[in-house]
């Protein structure tokens, strides 16, 4: 039953990829053709939103108890959410250079991206940080959840401020240009590309709790060899009066 | 609170080294940035920028300390168990927000004097540095806190605090770049309010985070 889920999965994150290719290309960019860019793009940039968000509500759910479980829910939703800012980035360079002509355009939608990259990463550098993880799960929690109002900021306030000119169009609200038949396309892709962050975010968490697990019964039985070892007896042959040096 | 607050004041006059620290650190760059601007007037934003860059980094190299030098010289615990720690992070955090306020004036008169810079709205320059500052200390403090207890306590409170002080360095930047005489006033408000939201924001939350991690 598991593998024909995960079967239907892929098939279905193909399908949704061919169908991004069989839509026309958008007119009013530069390269129409490269344009599709965006059915990956934006998809990455809402997800790795939504982890991020998920990821912040894991961290409170283990400041305030069962330490443990959400913790591993946490550092997995960080996880993805990094990889999927990244792939946010990624393809937002791609497009800046296809379309506007560089790398980077010090885009402040482009630079608060990377600000909330940078925000996961120390995330990930806390975590490093410390061997013991009750210490380790307290710690990052209370980062992740610090950092909720400037991810906030950076994600939806920043970019939209009347002082900072961008040229990401406003694809949400009153000013969003695209075509229907894109924006289904991009609901299509988003929705494919979610659930397979969620079967990974799962795995994760799997692995996670199974690392935990390995760690604990590796200090149990080194606790019952080092037990062990002291109590054995050796023989050990105590030298004759006139055998020792002195003697 | 108080008690933590005076404590740290009385540490500080004795030592005076987070003070000798930003401070030399502030003039340091302030001076650099003297240096790399010579022979040319520096715009409106540009200044607001190296301002605030030269105070997020004074900032992050010297405000950390109050809770560092608690593990170092092993006084944590006793502190611990004495005080609560809401009036823990409250009395450094404004210990630290007095500190980087002294700063922010020597700094920014230098700053004023060295490039030779126009402010077209000293209250909004004023307002929003002490509310910047305010919220820098109060974030500052907590990073401190977190990175405390690491074996490479004083790189990682460097490196978790620098991402998440900056958007406060953005908001400071659109406050003050409109006080050096670029953009519209109501813009500089904006971040002024801004600024001053954030800082209330880490203030009242830093606590109950800080509750969270300043225990054994």
């Amino acid at each position: 039953m598991r593998n024909l889920a995960n079967v239907l999965l892929l098939a279905a994150m193909a399908g949704a990829t061919v169908v991004s290719y069989l839509v026309p290309p958008a007119k009013g960019f530069q390269e129409p053709d490269l344009a599709r860019i965006i059915f990956f793009h934006l998809p990455c940039a809402f997800a790795a939103t939504a982890f991020l968000f998920y990821g912040a509500f894991a961290a409170i759910r283990s400041l305030s108890g069962d330490r443990l479980l959400w913790d591993a829910r946490a550092e997995a939703a960080h996880a993805m959410a990094a990889a999927m800012a990244i792939a946010t980035m990624l393809s937002g360079i791609l497009f800046s250079r296809v379309q506007w002509g560089a790398w980077w355009q010090n885009d402040p939608r482009q630079t608060s991206f990377l600000l909330v990259l940078l925000i996961l990463g120390a995330y990930f550098a806390i975590r490093s940080a410390f061997q013991d993880p009750e210490r380790r799960a307290r710690n990052s929690a209370a980062y992740a959840v610090g950092s909720l109002l400037p991810n906030l900021f950076l994600i939806f306030v920043f970019p939209r401020l009347p002082q900072v000119s961008t040229f990401h169009p406003m694809v949400i609200g009153k000013q969003g240009g695209f075509d229907p038949i894109y924006w289904r396309t991009i609901l299509l892709v988003f929705a494919c590309l979610m659930a397979t962050a969620v079967w990974a975010y799962r795995q994760r968490v799997r692995a996670i709790l199974l690392e935990e697990r390995l760690e604990q019964l590796d200090a149990e039985l080194d606790s019952r060899q080092r037990h062990a070892a002291d109590r054995v007896v050796r023989a050990v042959r105590l030298p004759e009066p006139d055998e020792s040096p002195g003697g | 609170m108080w008690a933590c607050l005076r404590k740290e004041w009385l540490a500080e006059t004795r030592s005076r080294a987070g003070v000798l620290a930003a401070g030399l650190f502030s003039v340091s760059a302030v001076v650099a940035v003297w240096f790399a601007s010579f022979g040319f007037r520096l715009p409106g934003g540009l200044a607001a920028g190296l301002l605030w860059v030269t105070l997020l980094f004074s900032a992050v190299v010297a405000l950390p300390r109050v809770l560092l030098a608690e593990e170092e010289n092993g006084t944590g615990d006793l502190l611990r168990q004495w005080a609560r720690p809401h009036a823990v992070f409250w009395g450094k955090a404004l210990f630290n927000s007095l500190q980087m306020i002294l700063t922010a004036v020597a700094l920014t008169v230098l700053f004023l004097v060295l490039t030779d810079l126009q402010i077209r709205h000293p209250l909004l320059l004023a307002l929003s540095l002490a509310a910047g500052c305010t919220a820098l200390s109060a974030g500052t403090t907590l990073c401190g806190a977190l990175a405390a207890q690491a074996p490479n306590r004083a790189a990682l409170s460097v490196a978790v605090s620098v991402p998440f002080l900056l958007p406060m360095v953005a908001l400071g930047i659109t406050a003050v770049r409109v006080a050096f005489g670029q953009g519209e006033p109501s813009g500089g408000w904006q971040g002024c309010v801004g600024l001053a939201c954030y800082a209330v924001a880490t203030f009242s939350g830093g606590p109950h985070l800080f509750a969270a991690v300043w225990r054994r």
